[in-house]
């Protein structure tokens, strides 16, 4: 059924759908939408699962993490600080293979104190073996949170749906949300590989002595390899059943493109039409959207690129002392291709500014009137008084 | 520990999983400090005169055990619903919960218990009194008096009290008005004192052959006669003015006597303010006449309050120095005084202010100066071998061990000092009998409660009590996270306009829910209250409780110290590990 709702929303009647029966929470915006109506579920009876309340992010995973040691389907979210105090946890959590699945709605850390889109916060968490979803709009958020628990579940690792602060989390858009039944033909209820049981005590996750803690992280790589295969199973029967699906990486007028935009989130949608007016004046430029982040899907990308001349990546997130993080990611998968395009790297839209038809035509034309990279990144749209003050 | 592997669908998950209990872990053995239970003095215990167990009694209160509470006060005081009234409460000035907010109302919550005991029909809490077959004599049933009585008959002794009044209880009954203590209040008191088996035997006024007769049939005198007759003021026309202490007497005794016009009041101690609201109720004006000033009087600040609100004067820095006759009226001349330099007890000495003299015409003078021994032989003498000078109590032993206590001995002239003075003198005697003259000193000083003088009756039997530190809890080693402000109860009382025409109790007792309240307040410094935070917060669940008893699993403590430091109370110690 088509309902107008929130970018928040849709995560919220995702989790219901799924039959989730743990969720803890922690409040911060831009965050919050989601969990108060979860709670609102949980209190009126329309979702029968249990909802903790906590004092910090930090507990809000400790729980998520609990409860999943005891084989249920869990949710949290966060954004931002609440994101980065969880850090620690988010390692435990992939590191015990838990599925747990979490909205991440991306903003900006302080200082200055910001409250807006920025990819910084999810972006961080890179290396804690959490598999990342980016989202462009609310159907897409919807889906991808009911994927997530089926791929978590089959390879026991934690998933990251992220959307953008505000222009995602707070807009209201059309969104299909399906039946209850068509959503269990998908998602079966959970039959956990790792479970406590009072019946048969157990301790899971002490210590790892050398002998065995590298063996322990080569496992969670291969899972981890397993990802762009299984995500591809996942969707064809979320497609089989919803006709919908959207891939690690979506390709829009590549096949003839000279210069390939790399986007992610709703700065995707913008890019779409900015490529379609380009193309009507004669600019053979394609746009990649970037969805899948963890596991990078470096096969997928070599392959679109390979024959392209010049790669524009739209970073909404910085890396002090380097450079944008998409940017980093793309050259990293690009360089052992003895004859891969230049990667030219731009900075802009951080802390909720907005990104523009116009700046993204700007870091065309950019690309296209220069044979190579002036610098590592090229920061797009400052305002030079203020940099000059 | 073993690493589980699982194959479904060819995904890798490799996990640490143990089937072992973490028991064989033995954390303890890291540890090189070690917390433990103690608990310690509250502040509140050391600052009362008769160091009564204060913090335990308020956690008693908030659980609504209030027999055992009583109880706890009757361990040290068999007068809680007097000293809940007359008391001038030094446990509050020096209550932790002070630097909070406000103190606890301690003295309205003694008032509360005691009460209580009555309401509820609390009979005798001690029972099975042993008897060794010693008789013990007791001249005057006053406070102190009574109370040696009460703790020797507990300790085992057949106490005969002797009081020169047609009634016992000393200052109590005759000194103290009603509207601050009421007479059935006193009675109860005095009847549970009896409901142990003291004899008190009035119009009994001894002579000082007492003390050799008694010889024959007693094993001890204590003397507690306090001080019977006022203190001269030395100047001419004395003789016109009216002796407080006998009009505090009468006004007791049931006899009317109206009053009217201006009345000089001469002196600043409690019996001067409770003269003059007296005076107010019987109808006339009185003038406190003070030679100090208003800051230096003796008598409790609270009482000084209460008089200046009711409508009584109050003029400092004059020094009577003649009463004269005017017809119906009196003419009193007063020294204007000016402050000086200070004495050596800190307070300020005044001193004439050069020749001036003011007159004040009243229509009676009331002196009220102080009171002394009306004999002296109850004078304890000075300069004889077997002599021993206790802070409470001065102990004689010739051919009998004779104890001076109350106010013949004490320097601070409170009813809970005399309590303390006849607890004293019980342990001293006790001590004299079954340990010998030259140990008393050293049993006592067991029994100290704190660093402070007062002693405890729960220490020297042998109770629980004798377990705790001396260590006093202070302010800084309370966790203050876990309390909110808030502010002490308020007692209701006769409104003004009503008290002052009256003899009636002007303050009402605190009900149930006020006193139960209100000892919720109490940090219980040094008090194991059992509220678990210990137990809830240990990392290695090291903390075990079984029959409400909490012990530390050492196999187990790593040492961290959360448990001390999350104690509300500062109940818990830590210690180096002994190798």
């Amino acid at each position: 059924m088509k309902k107008v709702i929130e970018g928040s929303h849709a995560v919220s009647e995702a989790v219901r759908l799924a039959r989730v029966k743990v969720l803890s929470a922690y409040p911060i915006t831009p965050q919050t939408h989601i969990v108060e109506s979860l709670s609102e579920y949980c209190a009126d009876g329309s979702m029968d699962a249990r909802f903790m309340c906590v004092e910090s992010e930090h507990s809000a995973m400790a729980s998520v993490i609990g409860a999943a040691s005891g084989g249920v389907r869990t949710f949290t979210a966060s954004s931002s600080h609440g994101l980065a105090l969880m850090h620690e946890l988010l390692h435990w959590a992939s590191g015990a293979r838990l599925p747990i699945v979490m909205a991440e709605v991306n903003r900006a850390l302080g200082p200055g104190w910001n409250l807006w889109m920025d990819q910084t916060d999810s972006l961080a968490q890179r290396d804690t073996g959490w598999i990342q979803l980016y989202c462009e709009d609310g159907q897409e958020v919807l889906d991808t949170t009911i994927q997530a628990y089926r791929l978590a579940e089959m390879v026991n690792l934690p998933v990251m749906v992220v959307l953008d602060a505000f222009f995602l989390s707070h807009t209201y858009e059309p969104v299909n949300v399906p039946d209850q039944e068509q959503v269990d033909r998908f998602l079966p209820s959970y039959v956990p590989r790792i479970q406590l049981d009072t019946a048969n005590p157990c301790a899971l996750n002490q210590m790892a002595p050398p002998p065995v803690y590298m063996e322990m992280r080569h496992s969670t790589q291969m899972a981890m390899e397993q990802v762009p295969r299984l995500f591809k199973q996942v969707e064809d029967e979320f497609f089989s059943i919803f006709g919908r699906a959207y891939g690690p990486v979506e390709t829009v007028l590549c096949e003839d493109a000279e210069i390939v935009m790399i986007l992610t989130g709703t700065a995707a949608s913008t890019c779409r039409q900015v490529i379609s007016d380009l193309r009507s004046k004669g600019e053979k430029v394609g746009l990649l959207k970037l969805k899948m982040f963890r596991p990078f899907p470096t096969e997928l990308i070599r392959k679109i690129l390979e024959p392209i001349q010049k790669v524009a990546v739209v970073d909404r997130n910085f890396s002090f002392g380097a450079s944008g993080i998409f940017a980093q990611e793309i050259r990293a998968a690009l360089c052992n291709y003895p004859e891969h395009p230049p990667v030219f790297g731009y900075i802009t839209g951080l802390g909720g500014r907005d990104v523009t038809p116009e700046i993204l035509e700007d870091i065309y034309w950019r690309t296209r009137n220069n044979a190579t990279p002036k610098a590592e990144s090229q920061w797009v749209g400052l305002d030079q008084e203020i940099v000059e003050s | 520990m073993t690493t589980a592997q699982a194959s479904s669908d060819h995904i890798s998950l490799l996990i640490s999983r143990s089937k072992i209990s973490t028991e064989i872990n033995k954390t303890g053995s890291w540890c090189f400090v070690r917390p433990g239970y103690q608990d310690r003095t509250a502040p509140c215990s050391a600052a009362c005169p008769v160091g009564e167990d204060i913090g335990r009694i308020e956690m008693l209160a908030v659980q609504g055990l209030f027999k055992k509470a009583l109880e706890t006060i009757l361990q040290e005081n068999p007068f809680p619903a007097v000293c809940g009234r007359v008391c001038f409460h030094p446990c509050e000035g020096a209550c932790n919960r002070g630097e909070f907010d406000e103190p606890i109302s301690i003295n309205k919550l003694e008032r509360f218990l005691g009460d209580i005991a009555f309401l509820d029909g609390f009979g005798p809490s001690i029972l099975n009194l042993p008897n060794n077959g010693k008789k013990i004599a007791i001249v005057g049933a006053g406070p102190a008096g009574l109370a040696a009585a009460y703790f020797l008959t507990r300790l085992g002794y057949v106490c005969d009290v002797f009081e020169a009044a047609d009634a016992p209880g000393g200052l109590l009954r005759w000194g103290i008005p009603s509207y601050r203590l009421p007479s059935d209040i006193l009675e109860n008191e005095i009847q549970r004192i009896q409901n142990l088996g003291v004899r008190i035997h009035c119009g009994e006024k001894l002579s000082e052959d007492f003390l050799i007769e008694a010889k024959e049939r007693y094993q001890a005198v204590f003397l507690g006669c306090g001080h019977g007759r006022s203190t001269g003021m030395n100047i001419a026309g004395e003789q016109m003015a009216v002796d407080g202490l006998k009009f505090l007497y009468r006004i007791r005794n049931g006899e009317k006597l109206p009053m009217q016009g201006t009345i000089a009041v001469i002196g600043g101690g409690n019996s001067a303010i409770d003269i003059a609201r007296s005076l107010i109720r019987l109808g006339a004006k009185p003038i406190i006449v003070y030679r100090r000033r208003k800051q230096d009087m003796p008598a409790f600040e609270h009482e000084i309050k209460m008089a200046l609100e009711e409508g009584v004067q109050i003029q400092e820095l004059l020094s009577p120095v003649r009463i004269d006759q005017d017809g119906s009226d009196y003419i009193l001349s007063l020294q204007e005084m000016k402050v000086g330099e200070q004495d050596a007890d800190g307070r300020a000495r005044v001193v004439p202010k050069d020749s001036k003299t003011q007159s004040l015409r009243v229509n009676q003078v009331f002196s009220a100066i102080g009171a002394e021994p009306d004999e002296v032989w109850k004078v304890p003498p000075e300069k004889i071998p077997e002599i021993l000078t206790l802070s409470h109590c001065t102990i004689t032993q010739q051919d009998l061990p004779i104890v001076f206590g109350g106010d013949l001995t004490n320097s601070n002239k409170s009813v809970t000092d005399a309590v303390a003075s006849g607890k004293q003198a019980a342990m001293a005697l006790d001590t004299l009998f079954q340990k010998g003259w030259e140990n008393i000193n050293d049993r006592l000083s067991e029994c100290r409660v704190g660093n402070s003088p007062a002693l405890s009756m729960e220490i020297y039997m042998g109770g629980d009590r004798k377990n705790r530190s001396r260590h006093i809890v202070a302010y800084n080693e309370v966790n203050i996270d876990y309390f909110q402000p808030c502010n002490r109860v308020v007692s209701l009382s006769v409104p003004l306009q009503k008290s002052i025409c009256s003899f009636d109790e002007i303050d009402h007792t605190l009900s149930t829910t006020g006193a139960m309240s209100e000892a919720q307040r109490c940090f219980n410094c040094g008090i194991c209250n059992g509220c678990d935070n210990c137990r809830l917060f240990c990392p290695e669940v090291a903390v075990t409780l079984e029959d409400n008893k909490r012990q530390i699993n050492f196999d187990y403590c790593k040492g961290c110290g959360i448990c001390v430091v999350e104690c509300p109370r500062s109940a818990m110690v830590i210690e180096e590990k002994k190798v």
